[in-house]
C-alpha cells in the first residue's frame, strides 16, 4: 500500500468516546470513496473491535487508534492501554464471522509491546475490482 | 434509601443465608427490601420522556438480576452492586428505545431525508452512493452526512421510515418461505452462537443475509422492502444485543 496518509486519536476506553472512533473512520472512509454500504460496514467493524478490546462497560484506561489511508482503502489499528491489565482480547467464533463479511482483513491479538490490540483492513470496491 | 445499622446487618445476613439456600422466601424478602433503590432510580430516568410505572418495572428486573447474582462475599455492599445492574437495566431500555440522548431536530430531519435519498440515489445508479454524492444530493456538507448517520445509529426515532410492522412481518415471512436451505443454515448459526437465537426472526435473517450469505446492507433492503437505513439500524442494534448477551 504506497501513498500513506496518517490520522492518530486517542480515546478514553468507554463506549460513550467509541463514537469518536467511528466518526473518524467515516470521515477517512468518505474521502476516500467509500460507498454508504462501504461506510456503515466500516462503522459495526469498529465497534465489534473496540468493543472487544473494552468490553461492553469499558474499562479503566485508553485506546489509542491510528488511520493509515492508502490508495487502496483504510488500514485501521487500535491498542488499549489499560489500568487493569493486559490480558490477550478473545474473540468469539459469531464475531470472526461476522468481521469476515465486514472487512477485507482484520486481526486481533497483542502487539508488540503486549497490549491488547486490532487491526483491520477495509478495502475500496474500486480497489478491490483493479 | 436509608437503612438503620442493625437492618442493614439483618440485610447482610439474608444475603449470606440466600446465597446458600437460594430460597424463594428470602429473595422475596430481599427484593422487597430494595424496592425503594429500584424507585429511586427509575425516577432520575423519568425526564425523558417515559412513562415512571414502566421504568420502575425495567428498574425492578434490574433489581431482580442484582439480588440473583450478588455474592456477599465479595466485600461490595449490595447498594452499589445493584445501582450499577438497575443503571445498566435502565440504560439498555432507553438505548433499546433509542431515546438514550436526543439527537438535535436538525439531524434527525436530515437523517429522514437521507434515508430517501439514499433509496432513490442507489435506483439511479445501480450502485450503493458514495458519501458526497449524498452530501451534493442533500446539499448539505459530507460532515453533515456523516453526523446525521452516526446520528441515526444511535438514536431510534419515532417514526420509522419502515413500513408497519405488520406488512413488514408478511414481506418477512414471504421472504422465509423461499429460504430452501433454511434449516442448515439454522443449524449453522445455532453452533457458532445460541444468543443468535434470542434476536427477533427479522433481525435474525438480516443477520444471516449480511453475515452468513453475504449480501450488502442494500439488497438486504431491497429483498425485504425495507429501508437501507433501516437495516443498517437493525444490525447495529443487533449486534450491540449480541454483545451485551455475551457478557451476561
Amino acid at each position: 500500500m504506497p501513498t500513506q496518509d496518517e490520522v492518530r486519536l486517542a480515546v478514553p476506553a468507554t463506549p460513550e468516546f467509541l463514537r469518536l472512533a467511528r466518526v473518524t473512520a467515516t470521515g477517512l472512509a468518505s474521502r476516500l470513496g467509500f460507498t454508504y454500504d462501504e461506510v456503515e460496514d466500516l462503522r459495526l467493524a469498529i465497534d465489534e473491535l473496540c468493543y472487544t478490546l473494552i468490553g461492553n462497560s469499558g474499562r479503566r484506561g485508553q485506546v489509542s487508534l491510528r488511520y493509515l489511508m492508502t490508495s487502496d482503502g483504510l488500514q485501521i489499528e487500535g491498542i488499549g492501554q489499560f489500568d487493569d491489565g493486559a490480558e490477550e482480547p478473545t474473540i468469539s467464533d459469531l464475531t470472526r464471522q461476522i468481521l469476515r463479511a465486514l472487512v477485507d482483513s482484520y486481526e486481533v491479538g497483542r502487539n508488540t509491546s503486549g497490549h491488547p490490540s486490532f487491526q483491520l483492513v477495509k478495502r475500496t470496491l474500486a480497489s478491490r475490482q483493479r | 434509601m436509608t437503612f438503620t445499622p442493625d437492618q442493614r446487618d439483618e440485610l447482610r445476613q439474608m444475603f449470606v443465608d440466600f446465597a446458600e439456600s437460594r430460597d424463594s422466601g428470602l429473595r422475596t424478602r430481599l427484593i422487597e427490601a430494595h424496592l425503594g433503590l429500584a424507585e429511586y432510580f427509575a425516577r432520575r430516568f423519568s425526564n425523558r420522556g417515559e412513562p415512571l410505572d414502566d421504568l420502575i418495572q425495567v428498574a425492578s428486573v434490574g433489581l431482580l438480576k442484582a439480588v440473583d447474582r450478588f455474592e456477599p462475599n465479595r466485600g461490595v455492599e449490595f447498594s452499589t452492586y445493584a445501582t450499577h445492574t438497575i443503571v445498566g437495566e435502565l440504560k439498555r431500555h432507553f438505548r433499546d428505545k433509542g431515546w438514550a440522548v436526543r439527537a438535535p431536530r436538525r439531524m434527525q430531519e436530515l437523517y429522514l431525508r437521507l434515508g430517501k435519498i439514499l433509496g432513490t440515489l442507489s435506483q439511479e445508479l445501480g450502485r450503493s452512493p458514495t458519501i458526497p454524492e449524498l452530501a451534493t444530493e442533500a446539499a448539505v456538507s459530507e460532515e453533515e452526512v456523516l453526523e446525521a448517520l452516526e446520528a441515526g445509529q444511535a438514536y431510534r426515532f419515532a417514526s420509522l421510515d419502515a413500513p408497519s410492522g405488520q406488512e413488514e412481518g408478511e414481506t418477512m415471512a414471504a421472504q422465509l418461505g423461499t429460504e430452501d436451505k433454511g434449516l442448515a443454515d439454522a443449524e449453522r448459526r445455532a453452533s457458532l452462537s445460541p444468543l443468535l437465537a434470542r434476536l427477533p426472526e427479522r433481525e435474525q435473517t438480516i443477520l444471516h443475509l449480511r453475515f452468513f450469505e453475504g449480501l450488502t446492507q442494500s439488497d438486504i433492503a431491497a429483498r425485504l422492502g425495507i429501508s437501507q437505513m433501516h437495516v443498517s439500524r437493525l444490525l447495529a442494534r443487533s449486534l450491540a444485543e449480541l454483545r451485551s448477551a455475551a457478557e451476561e
